[in-house]
């Protein structure tokens, strides 16, 4: 899979999961926790529907590294190898 | 209710009492389940094995599983200082917690983790039987270990379960870390003394799973955890009984499970003290009632001050002038405001350190403030601070608009006297420091600005 299309199907889980970011502009470079305001909670639920989604396991000690949405691309890339 | 008197009373007694009994549920037990005579078993065999080892204190990464509670139990028996430490937590940030804590061996899951901790191993101690530590956050710039004991740690269980008793056939499911006294306390050792079958959760991947998989009836939770199994309704018809700790939790989240037929309790207690000293039973959830042991009185400035004589830490490790700071004459200075209504029952309505002193003599209560910083900017990603006397807005970087900030804080300031207006916006470029329940580390933010360390 495209890290494009990674991205995209990632964006959408996040819109799905926080609706009150509908018309947010999301890029690689939005960062979790203040552009999303993602608490962690919610950063939970998100990587859990995208493991589930891209059928990928990222430990538990990398989550709190990820800080952008790419971060996260990045992560799934690194993981489903 | 039994009374024990440490670990070891609390595992043969259960295990003579209920030993065929499920004590802990479980991923990595077998078939899921020990029951308490297996648990026992369990933790002797680790503590036969780490006596044979020869260290002296035992630094647990602690991941929630049983293995990990079975050599906490262990350790104790063995008569080792042991050392909670949050499995979450940097490796770098662990590294420097197993030195401070003098840990000579270390107990850790994560193979990788373990191998990088093993590289500095503390130089053991003398006399550490008995001690558990756990770190807080403290109030200087430095995590701070809290030396409590199984006998404190058992006397905070006893004094909740007083005030609210789990029953036998009750499942407590624990959700929260263990290396923080509120989840070892309420967590795990609540239900075990009360003879209940404690769940132990399988980590934050499934927060979302956990409910409907153990079916718990008692669920101990800090709100953020709580508002998240509320908003995304997880709980399970079954839950009974939900004690809140460890924060603030908004009364709309309260009423929403009240409404789901649930009741929920609210504890108050700092890990000086081994975990709860007052705990709501009904009727309204701030109010709550002091358990059997403790004693509060509120001093002239608002503080409230404790005197738990059998849950009472034995103070901060290595560190007496610390300690004394806080504690005399066996009175804890909690550095919380609060009152005693006229049925003794104690409210809790900041922090004595939230408030700010300004230069012209007037006083800024942080919480209030913030959150009305917070409705003018459409952030929360804010702190206040004081900076040269005057009252300072700490940004996050990106947080908000800079041109829609400064029109919003002149409405802000237009509120206030000019001494405590905004005199300064402060750019923040990384994330506030908080704790793990999120709640702002208003000293080591306080630190960093006043030494440019940010």
């Amino acid at each position: 899979m495209e890290r494009a299309e990674i991205l995209e199907q990632t964006k959408k889980v996040i819109y799905d999961c926080l609706p009150e970011l509908d018309g947010t502009e999301l890029t690689e470079a939005s960062v979790v926790n203040t552009d999303m305001g993602m608490d962690s909670m919610n950063f939970i639920l998100v990587i859990c529907k995208l493991e589930a989604l891209f059928d990928v396991k990222i430990p538990n000690r990398q989550w709190q590294k990820l800080s952008t949405l790419g971060d996260v691309v990045d992560a799934i890339i690194k993981y489903k190898k | 209710m039994l009374r024990f008197t440490g670990f070891a009373h609390l595992l043969r007694t259960m295990a003579a009492l209920r030993g065929d009994r499920p004590a802990l549920a479980s991923a990595d037990a077998p078939e899921g389940c020990l029951s308490f005579a297996q648990l026992l078993r369990a933790a002797e065999q680790a503590a036969e094995r780490l006596r044979a080892d020869g260290g002296t204190c035992l630094a647990v990464v602690c991941d929630g599983s049983a293995a990990c509670v079975t050599e906490i139990f262990g350790s104790v028996l063995a008569g080792m200082q042991t050392v909670l430490l949050d499995g979450m937590l940097p490796d770098e940030t662990l590294a420097l917690l197993v030195r401070a804590s003098d840990a000579d061996r270390i107990w850790c899951a994560d193979e990788e983790l373990a191998q990088a901790l093993r590289a500095a191993p503390g130089t053991g101690v003398t006399e550490g039987a008995g001690r558990i530590l756990f770190f807080t956050s403290g109030t200087t710039a430095q995590a701070r270990a809290v030396v409590l004991t199984d006998g404190s740690l058992m006397a905070s269980a006893w004094n909740g379960s007083m005030k609210l008793p789990v029953r036998p056939e009750d499942t407590v499911l624990c959700m929260l870390p263990l290396a923080h006294v509120f989840g070892f306390v309420c967590g795990l050792l609540w239900g075990l003394c009360c003879g209940a079958c404690v769940a132990l959760g399988r980590g934050a991947r499934y927060y979302a799973q956990d409910c409907a998989f153990f079916r718990p009836t008692v669920l101990p939770a800090v709100p953020l955890l709580f508002g998240f199994l509320m908003k995304q309704k997880l709980l399970n018809p079954e839950l009974r009984l939900v004690l809140i700790g460890a924060g603030d939790c908004p009364s709309a989240l309260l009423d929403g499970a009240r409404a789901a037929g649930l009741s929920v309790s609210f504890g108050y207690g700092l890990t000086e003290t081994s975990s709860g000293v007052a705990l709501s039973t009904s009727g309204d959830p701030y109010a709550m009632e002091l358990c059997p042991d403790d004693t509060a009185e509120i001093a002239p400035d608002g503080e409230v001050l404790l005197r738990a004589p059998t849950c009472m830490m034995q103070g901060y490790y290595k560190d007496p002038a610390a300690t004394q700071a806080v504690l005399q004459n066996g009175v804890l200075h909690t550095g919380d405001l609060g009152f005693l209504d006229g049925a003794g029952r104690l409210h809790i309505t900041g922090r004595k350190k939230d408030v700010l002193v300004l230069a012209d003599g007037s006083k800024i209560f942080c919480p209030e403030y913030e959150a009305k910083l917070s409705a003018a900017l459409q952030t929360a990603s804010l702190a206040v601070v004081l900076s040269g006397g005057k009252p300072a807005l700490v940004l996050e970087a990106d947080s908000a608009d800079e041109t829609r900030v400064h029109a919003a804080l002149a409405a802000f300031n237009a509120q206030y006297p000019r001494g405590q207006q905004i005199a300064a916006v402060i750019p923040y470029p990384k994330k506030l420091p908080r704790t793990a329940t999120g709640k702002l580390r208003r000293w080591q933010l306080q630190e960093e600005l006043n030494h440019g360390t940010r």
